[in-house]
């Protein structure tokens, strides 16, 4: 699914972001990508949707040779791709289930398609109370989902999760892990980001820590220690 | 059809945002390309003028009727001789009087008291080129057979000269303006493209082609470049069919123009509009969204 292969991304000032790493993500895998903030997670997501260039190394995702793949077929590479920033992004003149179908409505589906398709989304995510409020008026965890669910949209292979719970206590935390959990088990490949080391270490997954930009830890129920 | 619905959709979205800033730029449009069609128009109409000018009588000579019918000849043969002189016609009493029944037939009180005994024997001159006129004057300045010579050429090169003034002049303007409706609808696109700009960085991360980004921008650039020439050509059609129709038309000039040109004109005028809002979104849309 995801296969990095010395990858390096060097900033135009010289800051090393991404150093030399070497990564397999398979099918249907579970990957907690963890580390200090200022390690490298979101780069090394970025790399992955190619919203940064690797400076060095080969990069493919979901079958697409990431390194390769021209400015103009980036659009291409993001529909195999649900991406969910740290900043949930959501549009705040549209409501729950608008911000949602917006993600529909732009790929061109149906309009039939389009309401069925959000409705469903909006049960995985649970957030039908909600379907009807503004971005405004939803809490950290529920503007969280309501990116979950557009990342979702339109069934991606992977999903990639940027903090997804950095701004949320533990408790609310623990409901987007569930989330995620459930998405993945469902078939779809998560990649999330975190440098919360309370919620990481009792779920049991696949860590991958980073350090200055470096893989320093790659485990299989791994566990995350801040050091 | 669900992604050309979303396009159309904020089309209209991005025009309403900020309407004054359309009318300005569809204002601008329309009296830039008003300017463009006005003039090229009339200097259609003038050509078609003097098109008819320079095909038929260039130099008039009024012969004096006191001298002999055969000095007449004599002075028709020597003009004749003349390199530049294509042909020349001698014009009888009895035709001049003809001619002018013809032209005054309106005017029955008019024609009743004219003594055509007054009205000249003339030689109506062709020349090769119409400009040569001068040449013509000069060489018989001081003929006795001749009474007076009258030629339009130098009302009709001024006339020439002076559409061309006016061409030029009007497509300075029109040129000045458009740069202006340029500006306009660069910097409408930018507000357009700063007040969705989150909508458009979601856009990207859900793998939306910069072209379907791009499109309600340019069509909201070529919306407004059409209507404002649509509007201009419309008007300039107008102003034609009423001159066509009045009175100062028919008395000094004859507004003819042909049909086959102002479609052309009004079709290439579009077209240049098209390419005209395409080239300017593309700017625009460069600048804003800075890709
Ligand atoms: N656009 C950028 N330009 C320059 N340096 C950057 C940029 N993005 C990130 N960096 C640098 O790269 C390093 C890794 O940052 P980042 O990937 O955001 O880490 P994390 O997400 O783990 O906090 C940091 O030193 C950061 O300052
Ligand atoms: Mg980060």
């Amino acid at each position: 699914m995801i296969n990095l292969k010395n990858v390096s991304l060097v900033f135009q000032g010289g800051s090393v972001a991404i150093s030399n790493v070497s990564a397999k993500v398979k099918d249907g895998e579970f990957v907690y990508l963890v580390g200090h903030s200022g390690s490298g997670k979101s780069s090394f997501l970025k790399l992955l949707y190619k919203e940064y260039l690797a400076t060095k190394g080969e990069i493919e995702v979901a079958n697409i040779d990431v390194t390769k793949l021209p400015k103009w077929k980036i659009p291409l590479l993001r529909r195999k791709i649900g991406i969910v920033t740290q900043e949930p992004q959501l549009l705040d003149n549209r409501n729950t289930f608008e911000n949602i179908s917006f993600a529909l409505e732009i790929m061109g589906s149906l309009p039939e398609e389009i309401d069925t398709k959000t409705n469903t989304l909006i049960d995985l995510v649970e957030l039908n109370e909600c379907a009807y409020k503004y971005p405004g008026q939803l809490s950290g965890g529920e503007q969280t989902r309501v990116s979950i669910a557009r990342a979702l949209a339109n069934n991606p292979v992977v999903l990639l999760c940027d903090e997804p719970t950095g701004n949320l206590d533990p408790e609310l935390s623990i409901q987007i892990i569930s989330l995620l959990e459930k998405i993945n088990r469902a078939g779809t490949t998560v990649v999330m980001a975190t440098h919360d080391s309370s919620i990481v270490n009792r779920r049991k997954k696949r860590i991958i820590e980073l350090k200055d930009g470096k893989i320093i830890r790659d485990q299989l129920n791994g566990s995350y220690v801040v050091r | 059809m669900g992604k050309f619905s979303y396009v159309l959709k904020n089309t209209i979205l991005n025009m309403r945002r900020s309407p004054l800033l359309v009318f300005a730029t569809i204002i601008a449009v329309l009296v830039s390309s008003f300017l463009v069609f006005t003039t090229l128009s009339a200097r259609s109409i003038v050509q078609n003028n003097t098109v008819r000018w320079q095909s038929g009588v260039h130099v008039v000579v009024f012969l004096d009727d006191r001298v002999t019918t055969s000095a007449h000849k004599q002075l028709q043969e020597s003009l004749e001789s003349y390199p530049e002189v294509r042909l020349v016609d001698y014009f009888s009493k009895s035709e001049a009087k003809d001619e002018f029944q013809v032209l005054f037939k309106d005017q029955p009180e008019l024609l009743a008291e004219v003594d055509f005994e007054i009205l000249p024997s003339s030689l109506r001159i062709n020349l090769n080129n119409p400009s040569d006129y001068t040449l013509i004057i000069e060489r018989l300045e001081g003929n006795p057979a001749v009474k007076e010579i009258r030629s339009s050429g130098e009302a009709i090169e001024r006339l020439l000269s002076l559409t061309d003034t006016l061409v030029i002049s009007a497509s300075a303007f029109a040129l000045l303006i458009g740069f202006a409706a340029f500006i306009l609808i660069i910097n409408t696109l930018r507000l357009a493209a700063y007040s969705k700009r989150k909508e458009i960085k979601i856009m990207r991360l859900l793998g939306a082609s910069s072209t379907y980004i791009r499109l309600p921008f340019t069509l909201e650039a070529v919306v407004e470049s059409l209507i404002g020439t649509s509007i201009a050509v419309g008007f300039g059609w107008a102003v034609i069919e009423y001159s066509k129709n009045s009175v100062v038309a028919e008395s000094i000039f004859d507004i003819t123009i042909a049909d086959d040109y102002l479609i052309f004109l009004t079709l290439s005028l579009l077209l240049f509009s098209l390419v005209f809002g395409l080239f300017a979104s593309f700017v625009g849309i460069r600048k804003a969204l800075n890709d």
